[in-house]
């Protein structure tokens, strides 16, 4: 934790005072060395979903959906964000906050999946249902995603209303930039896991308490 | 011969005995047929629909209105199976999951077919298009396999949540957007607005790969989910 | 390519995203340290527990 928080730190330091600006875009280009890494890891995180649904569903031991409860949440966080810088970024550089291309779209139908599959963990009757619903949500919505991608993509090539200009976020990027971006990408992977691994330690943590109490009550029944 | 039968028969029977249900009450059809009216007004009133710019709400009207009806119709696909405990007789009869499945599927294919026929012709007539062209009934049929096939799985875990109501449109529409793009896209192509350049051909062919995937995907999640 | 902000002018735009991330992961960070602290009560509650078992029971 600890070093995750120190290499972010860093990463902060290299995004703000080390990385060149970039000529035409100016400072707000500097988004892209959290957006890019941050949306790199939200699909990272929703195929550890999907390993982990269906592991989950061939194994059925509780680690497996830990590991793709926490991921989800991990996974929906990171998009969440990605969604929210994306924008800021769009505005002053492409004048809209938003518009309807496929990578954006996808992005946002994904978000709404994998917040759909929270939603219904938390709406299960118990919890080894909600873990077995959910593991069919991870396994249908990481094989929708490139069918969505194709959609949406193929759609916005026949509707194309607003024509973006060659300022990608991964334009052409100076060599230090590249450097930073990597480096960013490294702690934010690093952050991820150590989240990832407290959230999944913490539940299985849980579970050994729920069976202790469990045979604490049984115990307790018995003595009287 | 056999096998074929033997795979096949226990589907029509499911299947049968949801139709069988379906024709005593009638209210799935009938009530997501007039949802879907309704729904058309609405959508009248909120776009200001008129003869310039109905070739190009058209579609859009007609997929809202077929994709909002077919959620209220799968929604009770499993709603008195639940209540009735009928499920539980369904799961202990020698009949498999899959067959379950399937039947399930086609009686939910058969109810939302049956409101986008009776409908077509009333938006034929309220927009003005030729509701008969051979590619608009193979978007429909395209469309209404990929919404039955999702939606019968998860109408079957939304069942089962606290709130089903809610589950059901949150979990179904996000997954079955590519059908929704590539529906509306081929209508638009068929109805002849112009829009679509590629035609109509690319639109079905996405949803057809749509339908086969989670044609095989659903079935084997639903048999692991009726396991207990 | 329209350019709407001068390069300087779009800084609030950068602070706005940074600002937000961090506060996001940090409100995620407290919630589940808040988590953390239930578990940890939990945890002792059940360690009490069961010491004051063994002991009613030595003393039986």
């Amino acid at each position: 934790m600890a070093a995750a928080g120190l290499l972010m730190l860093a990463n902060t330091y290299l995004i703000f005072m080390w990385a060149p600006t970039e000529a035409t875009l100016g400072h707000v280009q500097r988004i892209l060395y959290i957006h890019v890494p941050m949306a790199w890891l939200a699909f990272f995180a929703f195929f550890v979903v999907f390993v982990g649904s269906v592991m989950y569903l061939w194994k059925r031991q509780r680690r497996w959906d830990a590991l793709a409860s926490s991921a989800a949440e991990l996974g929906v966080l990171f998009t969440t964000l990605v969604l929210i810088t994306g924008p800021i970024w769009a505005k002053p550089v492409w004048g809209v906050w938003w518009t309807w291309d496929a990578r954006l779209t996808t992005t946002l139908v994904l978000w709404l999946i994998y917040v759909g599959y929270l939603m219904l963990r938390s709406y299960g009757v118990n919890r080894s249902q909600g873990a077995l619903y959910s593991a069919v949500l991870g396994i249908v919505g990481f094989v929708d995603v490139p069918i969505v991608y194709f959609a949406v993509d193929w759609w916005r090539t026949q509707h194309q209303r607003l024509v973006i200009g060659g300022a990608t976020l991964e334009g052409n990027l100076h060599p230090d930039m590249r450097t930073t971006l990597f480096f960013s990408l490294a702690s934010f992977t690093l952050l991820f896991l150590v989240l990832l691994w407290q959230r999944v330690s913490m539940k299985r943590t849980e579970t050994e308490l729920e069976a202790l109490e469990g045979s604490q009550e049984l115990m307790g029944g018995r003595s009287v | 011969m056999r096998g074929v039968k033997g795979l096949l028969w226990p589907v029509f029977l499911v299947a049968r005995k949801d139709l069988l249900v379906e024709f005593r009450s009638r209210e799935v059809v009938i009530g997501s047929a007039v949802f879907a009216v309704t729904l058309v007004v609405i959508f009248n009133f909120a776009l200001n629909i008129t003869p310039e710019t109905v070739d190009i709400l058209a579609p859009g009207v007609l997929w809202a209105a077929f994709s909002f009806a077919g959620v209220l119709a799968m929604s009770r696909a499993f709603v008195t199976e639940k209540d009735q405990g009928s499920l539980e007789g369904l799961l202990l009869t020698p009949v498999s999951r899959d067959s379950i499945y399937f039947g399930k599927m086609l009686a939910l294919f058969i109810f939302m077919t049956a409101v986008e026929a009776a409908l077509l012709p009333v938006f034929a007539v309220l927009f003005d298009f030729s509701a008969f062209s051979p590619t608009l009934v193979g978007a429909v049929l395209l469309a209404t396999l990929g919404f039955a096939a999702v939606g019968t799985l998860f109408s079957a875990v939304a069942v089962n949540t606290r709130s089903r109501e809610i589950m059901l449109p949150i979990l179904f529409f996000p997954v079955v957007s590519p059908v929704i793009i590539g529906a509306v896209e081929a209508t638009t192509g068929a109805i002849g607005a112009g829009v679509s350049a590629a035609g109509p051909g690319r639109w079905l062919q996405l949803m057809a790969v749509f339908d086969a995937v989670f044609l095989v995907l659903c079935p084997w999640l639903f048999s692991l989910i009726m396991e207990e | 390519m329209i350019i709407l902000a001068a390069p300087a002018g779009n800084i609030p735009y950068l602070f706005a995203a940074f600002i937000i991330c961090w506060a996001v992961f940090f409100g995620y960070v407290f919630f589940t340290s808040r988590q953390q602290r239930e578990l940890d009560r939990r945890m002792t509650e059940l360690r009490e527990g069961l010491e004051r078992e063994g002991r009613s029971r030595e003393g039986s």
